[in-house]
Parts: C-alpha cells; structure tokens; sequence
C-alpha cells in the first residue's frame, strides 16, 4: 500500500492520531502536497457516501473531517495557495430568527473537507450580513442558507429575495438546506440548488463552484 | 468497563458436570465465547472440595489458555489455593479474591508485591472476620484497612478491585442505597482505582432477574463502578454497558458504541 493510500484510509476510519506522521511520510516520500491533499478530500467523498447511504453514522463522519483536518495542517506550510480553497469559497450561515446550527456546522464541516474556504457567518444571520459578506469575500462562489424551523423558512425566502437582486448575483450559487425545506420550495425562492444532507450538499458545492 | 467473564465457574451446573467429566471442549467453548464478546478477563473457579481444588484448577486453566490469551480471573474461597494456582497461568492475572477476613491478604499481597509479578491484579472484597458489615461506614472501614495493607506492601490502587459486595435486592431494606455509598466514596478517594460487583447477586429470588441487573449496572457505573462479573455473551449486558458509557462522557464521538455495534456485539443478532 502506499503511503498516500495509507492517508486515504486514516481519513476514512478517521485515525487523527495517527494521521500526520502518515502526511508527513507521504511528503518525505516525494509525493506533492496537492497529491495529498487530492487524496484527503477524495476520502472524505467516500465517507459522505457512506453517510449518505446510511452505512454509517454523524460521529464517524465527524471523526473522518477531523482527521482530515489533522492532516491538513501537516500539508499547510507546503502548499503554495494556502491549505484550503483548492475548490473555492463559500459562505454558510443559518437565516435569522433560527438559532440551530447542528446540521449548519455538519454541511460546513464536509464542504471544508472537500477542499472548500468556508466562512461560517454562525446563525440568526440576517440577510444584509449575507449580502455585506459576499461583498468583502469577491471570490466566493456559493452561499448556503440553513434554517431548521417552518417559522424561519420566511426568513430564508427573504434572504434568496434579498441576494437574487444584488449586481453580483451572477457570480455566485445559492444552496439551502434544512429539515423543512424541499426542492420545490428551493426552486420557488429562487435558489439554485437543495440538498437533504451533509455529503450531498458537499458534493452539490463542487458541482456548482466548478 | 473491565469484564470479568464468570461462565467457567464450577457452581453452574452444566459446568461442574463439565468439570467432573474433564470435557475440556466445554470449558474452551466457554472461554473461546466470552473472549469473542469483549471480555478483559476470563474467570475461573472450579467449585470443588479443596482437596481437588488446586488440581481442578490447573486443568481448567489449561483449557483456558489453550483457546485464549486473556488473562485468567483465577477465583477460589481459598487464599492458599490462590498461591498455589497463580503459578499455573501463563500471564498476569487477576487473584480472585482476598477480602478482611483471616490473613487472606498477608498471603496474597506478598505476591502482588514481586518484581516479577506486578502484572497482576486483586479483587479485595469488603468484608472481614465480623461477615460482611451491614452499613457503609462499616464497609467503608474495611475499605481503610485494605488499602492500609495496600500502601504497605507496595500495591498500587490501580491494581485492585475493589468489590463493595452485592446483597440481593428482595431482602434490601434501602435498595441498593450503601453500596452506592460505598462505591461513590472509594471512587472519590481513589480515582484510579477499579471497582467491581458479581452484578446477578443482586436480583436473586426476584422474576425477570435481567431487568434488575441491567438497572443496577446503569446505577452502579453512575456511582464509579468500572469493572464487573458478568456473563459478556449477554448481549443486553453488553451494550447497555456501550451506552452507558457514552452517555456518562467516556466514550469519544460513541465511537467505541459504534464499534461494538459495527463489530456485532450488541444489539439484534444479524441474520
């Protein structure tokens, strides 16, 4: 097996432990950075699969992202861009009035692990704070809105609303997510995409920053 | 949680028969199961005449080893049996048991003491000469004494397990109240050190004896027990010792309730 392979499995049974002497063997062996990196967030897809699939549970997909994590901050100094944003940027954050970020952080958590910049604006973000953060970040190319309750599903309606009529509109996807939310709703609002899980979401994020 | 399997135990018909009967497939079976289920030690107690107690004992350790290399929980009423048959293990063990009662731990602790022994473990029980005290502070004196001897033999706490002793509930007239006093003090004052229970003892003369032992075990391990004689191919023992841990903080991400789950120890049998 090679020591790249070796990484992939760490991540996959999330061995954050033993992971960065696993990168570091990888680098010492000659293998560039990117490779690695490569390597990491292609385990991380297998693991959202998994997830997806329901072979496995929240806290072995949680251990899997922090591995990865481990290993990133071995690879950091060697990668020339910076660690991460390989995939892009993008901006999360649950809609205002809602407060739960459980789901929020999981979505965050596996877009970071597939190679993404994440900024997590947090939760009760009003819409304004969403439009402010775009225009401070130029490079992002996907928002993502949460909201777990019927209640604020006003408020993410709003927030699409809000987006959908600033001039950068055109450079960027909106995704939502949440228990109440459904593709309808996303298409009426006028989102570009739903998604009903973490490793969906993810592999939804690359599909749209590509 | 340290198990402590107890299926080779010479008081349970079907292996006393076994024993008279020198199966041997019987006793392997036994310690080839609980080894599959998790468990940290086998115990052994043969359950005969003291006479043939230290024979008996060296065949059924033998079976043991031969199907497994957990070490041996080697259990006998008899100090002087214990001295004997601790030879015949080919690892460090676990003296099963001294307690405050004669000079059980004058013979043991010496041991325990050796250089060449300081793999080995002890389950002290809490009683001496008097039986065992009815109330806590009277256990909890017993306590004191042990780990007296302890300190002077060089024994550290992390090598003892400590056995509050468990009466049957039906007869109890404040339910399992001292035992959780004893087991939450000796916890308080030695975090490092185990503290086990022979659980069943506790639903003797009761129906639906399972309900009343896995009430105990979630108790128990609440107060700071961490080690228990048990049957770990009962799987409702079993993973409701998982949950009970992750639910108590000890278990990281459930990983550990997961693996268990994952590995088919607990939970419905997969067809």
């Amino acid at each position: 097996m090679s020591k790249i392979e070796e990484v992939s499995g760490l991540v996959i049974k999330g061995k954050a432990k033993l992971i960065a002497a696993a990168v570091q063997e990888a680098l010492d062996e000659g293998n560039e950075a990117t490779a690695v990196l490569d390597a990491m967030i292609e385990a991380m897809g297998v693991v959202g699969e998994r997830f997806k699939n329901n072979e496995i549970f929240v806290p072995e997909m949680l251990i899997a992202a922090r591995a990865m994590k481990k290993g990133v901050e071995v690879l950091k100094p060697h990668l020339s861009g910076g660690s991460a944003g390989v995939a892009g940027k993008m901006i999360i954050g649950t809609v205002a009035g809602d407060l739960h970020d459980i789901g929020k952080n999981l979505v965050a958590m596996m877009i970071e692990s597939a190679g993404f910049e994440v900024i997590d604006l947090g939760v009760d973000v009003p819409a304004d704070k969403f439009v402010e953060a775009v225009r401070e970040n130029p490079d992002v190319k996907v928002v993502g809105l949460s909201a777990l309750l019927t209640t604020t599903m006003p408020a993410m309606k709003e927030t699409v609303k809000i987006l959908n009529e600033q001039d950068f509109r055109g450079n960027i996807k909106i995704m939502v997510g949440g228990a109440p939310i459904s593709p309808e709703f996303a298409e009426e609002i006028g989102a570009d995409a739903y998604t009903a899980d973490a490793a969906s979401a993810a592999q939804k994020a690359k599909e749209l920053a590509a | 949680m340290i198990i402590i399997g107890e299926k080779i135990n010479g008081s349970i018909p079907s292996v006393a028969e076994a024993i008279a009967n020198r199966d041997a497939e019987f006793i392997k079976d036994r310690a080839r199961k609980q080894a599959e289920a998790n468990a940290t030690f086998i115990d052994c107690c043969a359950s005969v005449p003291e006479d043939q107690e230290l024979e008996t004992l060296k065949w059924m350790i033998d079976c043991i080893q031969e199907v497994t290399d957990l070490p041996i929980s080697v259990d006998s009423p008899s100090a002087d049996i214990l001295v004997e048959a601790y030879k015949f293990c080919k690892r460090p063990g676990l003296f099963n048991s001294v307690s405050g009662e004669g000079d059980k731990i004058d013979k043991i602790f010496p041991i325990m003491a050796q250089e060449e022994n300081k793999g080995w473990q002890v389950i002290a029980l809490l009683s001496d000469d008097t039986g065992i005290p009815k109330c806590a502070a009277d256990r909890l004196r017993v306590f004191d004494n042990i780990m007296a001897k302890a300190k002077e033999y060089g024994i550290a706490p992390s090598r003892i397990h400590i056995d509050p002793l468990v009466e049957m509930l039906c007869t109890s007239e404040d339910g399992i109240a001292t035992n959780i006093e004893v087991i939450s003090t000796v916890r308080k004052q030695y975090p490092d050190i185990h503290i086990t229970a022979a659980i069943s003892n506790i639903s003797f003369n009761l129906p639906v004896r399972k309900l009343i032992n896995l009430g105990f075990t979630v108790l128990a391990m609440n107060a700071g027990l961490d080690s228990g004689i048990l049957d770990p191919t009962n799987r409702d023992m079993l993973g409701l010792i998982y949950a009970t841990e992750a639910l108590m903080g000890e278990d990281d991400y459930c990983m550990e309730y997961i693996g268990a789950y994952r590995e088919g120890l607990i939970g419905p049998v997969k067809k």
